[in-house]
This record gives structure tokens, C-alpha cells and sequence, in this order.
């Protein structure tokens, strides 16, 4: 390895998913505990490889995101124990910082009834931040950021255990074409909590792998082999790569993943079903394509087809009501509907549909 | 309205240039570098406008350029200069519209390079011709990444005639590849407006009516050499709603100025070799919309919008079993799988040659997002007087904050915080100014709020 190499970590932190992970009748369960002692030996190698390796290390936890440790953060003497003759001192500062930190991040969660959405997209939001200093901003205010001004190679390993969340479809693309830009490799190592449509785009958009982990209690067999060596030395060994990869969208109106979804041409927002006005943008759209699409969808079941099951607000099960119903009886209905729908749109500016899932 | 000079401004572009040149460039990258170009900011309102008159043109520029440009302040220290530049980046975003602009995404592009021998002239470095191939290439690149759905087609004009140089595609290598070989455009004889215009016309006429046609000129000539009445032609394209931009790179003329007018797009002559990429690079953008929503009211049907049904597919790896494809019918692994009818296909976007559906693959519409849901413009942070509840440490980066004014004595910046603390309105997280910088212009999405 010629060149240092800097490497962001985002660990998911969510307390219910690990819970179920650790469920006895998992065919192979593995606790928190068990694979952070798995991560920590996987960072003590990261940095034993090559003296200028720097790394961060982000916490995703219910509603926020945290960072747990840096290469550049100030080291508090008095707390770390006293050294024991078996472990090499910086490995020790380090893992006792990691350690403590997510004790204490975890013990202030408290026990709330519901967890809230995991800030996964906050952690890797500033995972990118980060990168983006210490790569380039070599400000006044901060001089010891100098010796990392040039970093090479620089990359993100996901160790997701939750499911993806359909709100942050939005987020995490725009997070993907800036990792693109800045040339960071974006790793997934998926423990549990099945399949991630978004990440499993991340780590192929940005050339890194996304490992769906067979044996969660051998992790770190998978993050020395897979993700230990950077990107540069990754042509020489044959890194473990993606089988399928999806390509589908989350809905703007229900969040639902769809892999059929009708797209405005105007701002491209995606729907799950025909809609007679765009709810990003406000475009009306001709009848007449409504009745075709209505028409041609696929299973479209006139009950079913109108009102999804999941969760919705008013406006959005008159939507599909509308659009649903033939020419006659829509165009009565239209004046009145299409208010309705706009109204509920501008409210809160033109998010309002992402509003559900956000964070706190 | 990007400035422009009038034919009387006109001095004869012949003179040489060769020591300004190398100021010029060495502004643009160190501009350039900082992510706010100087020049680009002319676009907004008077004070802008006034600006540009200033500056001279190429062949009028003198070494002492990059001090006006760039001036240390008495420490010597070229702080305040960067400052500045940072701070005219922010207030172009305060001035941007907060709400999400109707934009044309699904954009048909013909781009007309002129190839007339008045392309050698070297009043831009090395000649007209090779910057333009040079600016043509980085503008293709820079369209595609903002306009994934669409497509560019290349016409030249030389020889009096209109030559089709690249067909229309959305492929980037493709476009790319048609103007690759520099000695096969080779500039020679006059060029034609009218024929290039009617050949761009036709090879758009097919298109369906929710997709945006444009025709994109660059003009180094000062003559047309046209076989019959251009103003008819004129007729045709705002009968048929192509908007029609031109970038002129010798001086202004009527006729140029008439078309971008009347189609409604845009019109430059481009005054030195910055000013000519900062007039490209202002087409690339996706046109907003709002003129027309304005004119017939708001929520008024746009004739131009469609509802359209798309498929996202599944990648197949290269390891899988190989199997035909319904478009070449080869034999391959790798492949893209129609969502409706299983059918395989090499590329995306297309359509299904099985069952119709259009396909694309869902990051095709993503990299337009950012400009429907922006973050909003951080607040800057003049003074500490409510420090109880100031956090210590950057949200997004975890680095310090200054605790005191790094220079009193400069004087405040409008938009600028003296202590570098920026704060999100919604999320009430402070940002550093890197992070500031960054979250707007490239990530779109703040770490507080989390989208
Ligand atoms: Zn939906
Ligand atoms: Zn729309
Ligand atoms: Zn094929
Ligand atoms: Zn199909
Ligand atoms: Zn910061
Ligand atoms: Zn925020």
C-alpha cells in the first residue's frame, strides 16, 4: 500500500434492529457487543497498515447521528485507563474513545416507546463533510489539518443492519452523485435487516461492494478480506462484487419502492399510480393521458387500484379516487379535487411529502 | 440578459495578444478553483452588468489585470479576496428562487458548431476553432451530468452548407466521439445560418411534443451565406417552439440577435475566452419554466407536460448466464431486465423493444433532484450575544469554531459570518464555511435535516 489511505466509517446504531439481530432464533445471531469488538479490530488494522491512514468514525442512532471518533480529534489523557502492557497505546486510546462514546450515546437514547427513523443519512451526510475538509480545506482556523491535505483514495463503509427507508431516497442519490464527484468509494457491508435497494445503488454508482453478509458472527473474516485494502488496490484483488442490482425508485407520494412508476416529465417525480396533478411541481397533466395509463397499467384491479393501503393524508386518497374514476364523473369532481391537492402541496413549501419520514 | 457589445464597439479582433493571455488564464483557473466564477456573476441584475462593461477585451488586457481582480488586503494575505468571492457565491443563492422551479428535464439539443474559415482568426487562444472544440467537449460532458434524459445532436456549418456531424443521441461518448477528430471538422468557406438552422430543424421534427427542442449556436462569422429568406425560416422555428440560443464569438448582428429574441432564448457575444465558456455553460442549466406558468396563471395545464409511464430495471451481473437480447440479439451476460415483460436489454435508457415501456434506470432521474428540493440558504451568524446554546464544533465536519472575530478590522461582508458559523434555518445546526460551501453547491442536503 503507497499511499494513505482515509476511510469513513457509518455504523448503524439502531437498537431495535440490533435487538433482532441478537435473536436467538436468527440461524446465526451476533450482539452489538459481539461485532463491535469484530470492528474494532478491523479499524486497529486499518490504521496499523500505513502510519498516515486516518479515519472517522460516524454513529447513525434513532433521529440523530453522531461522531464517534477521528483521527484528528483531540485526545483526552486523563480518561483513557492506564496502559496495559499487552495493547499498543494508540489502538488502546482508540478503542476506549469508540467505546465510551457509543456507551454514552446509547445510555442517552433513554427507552422511548417508538423507535424514531434511524439518521443514517445525517451520518453519512457528515461522513462526506468530513471528507470534504480534510481533503481540501486547509483553513487558518485549523492547522493540524495540514498533513492531511492531500488524502488519496478516500472512502465510506456502510455497516448497515436497518432496512432502507423509503424517505430517503431523495438524499441518499444526491449523496451518491457528490460521492461521485469527489471520487469516494462507497462500501456496504449489510449484516441484517435485508435487502438495501439504495445502498446496493451507492456501492455500484461509486464503484465500492455491497456484501449481504451470510454469516453475520464471522464479520470480520468479510471487513479484513473485502474492505480492508483501498480502492486503488482493489483491481489486484478480486474483491467480492454485487450479483443483481435494482434500480428501483421510492414514489414521491407514498414512499412505496416501485419498479413501474409514472414519471412527470416536466421535474421527473416519480408516482406510484396515475395522478392528474404533479405534486412537486404543480403540472396538470392532459386527461387524456390519464385514462390511457389507467388504462394500460399493469393489474390494474379497479378496487384495489385506487386506495393504497399504507398510511396516507386526505388529499392523497382523493388523488387516486380522481384519477381512477372515467371522464364523466371526474370532470365534475376535478374542479373541487384539484384545489384540494395544490393546497395541500404549497403548504408546507413543495416538501411536504418528505416531511413524513424525516428525522424528529 | 448576458452583456453584449453593438457593432460600433466593434474595433477589429486582429490585434495580438499573446502576454494578456496568460493573465487571463491564470484568473480564470485561480476564479475558477474557488468555485464562483467571476464573470458568472454578471448575469444577475445592474450592478453585474456595469461590471463586465468594465473589463476589457482579451486583446485590450494588460498584465496588472489579476491585482484589480485579486487584491491583498494590508496584511498581504489574499484573505479577503477569497472572502469576497465566497460571499458573492452566497448571495447568488439568497437571490435564487427558494421554492422548486418548473424545469424542462427531457431536453433535445442541436448543437451548431460554426467551421467557417473565419474560425481560424486567433483573437482567442490557440484559435476560435480550437476552443470551441475544447469548450464544445467539457459543455457536452457538463450537459449530460445535468440533463440525463437528454439527448445532443451536432450540425456544423461550412462550405455555405449544413453538415450533419453527429446524430442526435444521449449518450455522451457517442456525441463525444463525433467530434473527437479535430481534422476531419476542419474549418473552411463560409457558413449558413438558415441551412444549419433548417437542418437542426428537421432532424428534430419527429419529437414528441412534452420533450424541450433547442438549438444551441456558436458563431464566428460575420456574414450568412443563405439560400433564401432566413426570416422564414425564423417563422418555422417559433411555430415550432424551438428556442434557439447563439453564442457569438466575433461581434453582434441583427439577424443573430432576432432569432434568440424571437424563440425565446439567449443571445451573448462572448468577450474573451472565460466570458465565452461562462456564456456556454449558462445554457446548460435546465431552462426554468415560470415565464410560461405566469402567462396562463398558475396550475394552468401546460400543453408541453406529460404524465409518463417508466420501468426501473434490474442489472445483471456480468457473471450471470448469458442469454439474447431483444435489441441486437446477441449473445451477452451483462444486461439490463424490462420490469413488465422480463425482456433483457443492453442499455438504459431506451424503450422496451418488447412491450413499449420506457426504461431507465432510477439514478438517470435522480441527478435532477437537487433542483426541486434545494437546501435551503444558511443564515450567517454575525455576533455571539445569545451564546448559551452556540454549539463548540461544525455539525457537519466536527472542526472547531473560531470563538473570536478572526480580523476585526475588516469590515463586515454582507452575507459573510465574521466567525465562519453558519446556521440552517430549519435544523438549527451551526456549519462551518467549508461545510456551508459544500452542502449547497455539491451534496444538496443538509446533515441536520437529512434530506
Ligand atoms: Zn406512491
Ligand atoms: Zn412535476
Ligand atoms: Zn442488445
Ligand atoms: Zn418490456
Ligand atoms: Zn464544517
Ligand atoms: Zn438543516
Amino acid at each position: 500500500m503507497d499511499n494513505a489511505s482515509h476511510l469513513g466509517v457509518v455504523l448503524d446504531l439502531s437498537p431495535k434492529q440490533w435487538h433482532l439481530a441478537a435473536q436467538p432464533s436468527n440461524p446465526h445471531p451476533i450482539t452489538l457487543v459481539a461485532s463491535l469488538s469484530h470492528l474494532l479490530a478491523f479499524l486497529n488494522a486499518h490504521i496499523a497498515c500505513k502510519d498516515e491512514n486516518s479515519l472517522a468514525l460516524f454513529g447513525a442512532l434513532p433521529g440523530k447521528s453522531v461522531m464517534l471518533y477521528s483521527s484528528t480529534m483531540p485526545v483526552n489523557e486523563e480518561e483513557i485507563q492506564p496502559a496495559d502492557a499487552n495493547t499498543y497505546r494508540p489502538f488502546k486510546v482508540m478503542d476506549s474513545t469508540i467505546m465510551k462514546h457509543i456507551v454514552s450515546e446509547v445510555e442517552a437514547l433513554g427507552e422511548p416507546e417508538v423507535e424514531e427513523p434511524i439518521g443514517f443519512v445525517g451520518a453519512l451526510t457528515k461522513a462526506m463533510c468530513y471528507i470534504n475538509r480534510v481533503t481540501n480545506g486547509s483553513t487558518s482556523s485549523t492547522s493540524r489539518n495540514d498533513d492531511l491535505a492531500t488524502l488519496p483514495d478516500p472512502r465510506i463503509l456502510v455497516i448497515s443492519v436497518s432496512p432502507d427507508q423509503s424517505s430517503s431516497y431523495i438524499p441518499v442519490m444526491n449523496l451518491i452523485f457528490s460521492a461521485q464527484k469527489l471520487k469516494v468509494t462507497i462500501d456496504v457491508c449489510k449484516i441484517f435487516g435485508g435487502e438495501s435497494v439504495f445502498l446496493q445503488q451507492a456501492a455500484h454508482l461509486t464503484g465500492g461492494s455491497y456484501i449481504d453478509i451470510d454469516r453475520p458472527d464471522a464479520i470480520l473474516q468479510y471487513l479484513m478480506m473485502s474492505f480492508l485494502p483501498p480502492p486503488g488496490l482493489r483491481q489486484l484483488i478480486s474483491v467480492p462484487t454485487q450479483d443483481k442490482i435494482d434500480f428501483r425508485a421510492a414514489c414521491f407520494c407514498h414512499k412505496n419502492i416501485v419498479d413501474i412508476g409514472f414519471v412527470c416529465s416536466v421535474c421527473l417525480s416519480i408516482f406510484c399510480q396515475p395522478v392528474p396533478v404533479c405534486s412537486t411541481c404543480r403540472t396538470k397533466f392532459p386527461i387524456k393521458t390519464l385514462q390511457r395509463l389507467n388504462a394500460s397499467r399493469p393489474n390494474a384491479a379497479p378496487g384495489s387500484a385506487g386506495t393504497p393501503a399504507r398510511s396516507s393524508t386526505p388529499a392523497r386518497t382523493a388523488t387516486p379516487a380522481i384519477s381512477a374514476n372515467s371522464l364523466p364523473r371526474s370532470t365534475s369532481i376535478n374542479p373541487a379535487a384539484v384545489p384540494r391537492v395544490v393546497s395541500n402541496g404549497s403548504a408546507p413549501a413543495t416538501s411536504s411529502p418528505m416531511q413524513n419520514g424525516e428525522p424528529r | 440578459m448576458p452583456p453584449r457589445r453593438t457593432n460600433d464597439d466593434y474595433m477589429g479582433g486582429q490585434s495580438d495578444s499573446d502576454v494578456s493571455m496568460l493573465d487571463e488564464d491564470e484568473l480564470t483557473s485561480r476564479v475558477k478553483a474557488k468555485g464562483k466564477g467571476k464573470a458568472t456573476e454578471g448575469r444577475k441584475g445592474d450592478k453585474g452588468k456595469s461590471k463586465v462593461k468594465e473589463q476589457p477585451y482579451a486583446w485590450e488586457a494588460s498584465y496588472t489585470r489579476t491585482w484589480e481582480t485579486v487584491q491583498e488586503d494590508e496584511a498581504g494575505s489574499l484573505h479577503t479576496a477569497v472572502r469576497d468571492l465566497i460571499a458573492k457565491g452566497r448571495r447568488r443563492r439568497l437571490l435564487a428562487p427558494a421554492e422548486a422551479v418548473r424545469r424542462t428535464i427531457i431536453r433535445h439539443l442541436i448543437l451548431v458548431l460554426d467551421l467557417s474559415s473565419s474560425m481560424m482568426d486567433r483573437d482567442m487562444r490557440p484559435t476560435r476553432f480550437d476552443l470551441m472544440l475544447q469548450y464544445a467537449r467539457e459543455f457536452i460532458a457538463e450537459w449530460f451530468d445535468q440533463n440525463p434524459l437528454g439527448q445532443i445532436g451536432i450540425v456544423g456549418m461550412r462550405g455555405g452548407i449544413g453538415e450533419r456531424i453527429g446524430e442526435m443521441s444521449g449518450n455522451p461518448q457517442d456525441v463525444l466521439r463525433s467530434i473527437a477528430e479535430r481534422h476531419k471538422l476542419e474549418p473552411v468557406g463560409e457558413p449558413s445560418l438558415q441551412n444549419a438552422i433548417e437542418m437542426a430543424r428537421s432532424s428534430m421534427s419527429h419529437l414528441p411534443t412534452n420533450s424541450s427542442r433547442e438549438i444551441t449556436i456558436i458563431f464566428g462569422s460575420l456574414t450568412t451565406c443563405d439560400p433564401g429568406n432566413i426570416h422564414d425560416t425564423l417563422d418555422e422555428c417559433v411555430k415550432d417552439k424551438i428556442r434557439i440560443s447563439l453564442v457569438a464569438l466575433a461581434a453582434e448582428m441583427k439577424i443573430c440577435r432576432e432569432l434568440c429574441v424571437k424563440t425565446g432564448g439567449q443571445f451573448g457575444v462572448a468577450l474573451n475566452e472565460g466570458h465565452f465558456k461562462d456564456l456556454l455553460f449558462e445554457l446548460i442549466p435546465p431552462p426554468a419554466q415560470r415565464a410560461l406558468t405566469r402567462a396562463n396563471g398558475p396550475g394552468a395545464a401546460n400543453p408541453a407536460a406529460d404524465l409518463i409511464m417508466m420501468g426501473f430495471p434490474t442489472r445483471l451481473p456480468v457473471t450471470s448466464q448469458p442469454s439474447l437480447c431483444v435489441c441486437h440479439g446477441e449473445l451477452k451476460s451483462e444486461g439490463f431486465l424490462c420490469p413488465r415483460c422480463l425482456a433483457k436489454v443492453c442499455d438504459v435508457p431506451t424503450d422496451c423493444d418488447i412491450c413499449g415501456l420506457m426504461i431507465v434506470s432510477s439514478p438517470h432521474l435522480a441527478r435532477s433532484y437537487h433542483h426541486l428540493f434545494p437546501v435551503k440558504p444558511y443564515t450567517p451568524i454575525t455576533n455571539l450575544d445569545d451564546a448559551t446554546s452556540l454549539s463548540a464544533t461544525c455539525y457537519g465536519c466536527s472542526v472547531p469554531f473560531q470563538e473570536k472575530v478572526l480580523q476585526p478590522n475588516v469590515p463586515l461582508v454582507d452575507g459573510i459570518s465574521p466567525l465562519g458559523r453558519y446556521r440552517c434555518p430549519e435544523c438549527e445546526h451551526d456549519f462551518c464555511t467549508e461545510c456551508d460551501v459544500f452542502i449547497h453547491d455539491v451534496l444538496h442536503c443538509c446533515p441536520g435535516c437529512g434530506k
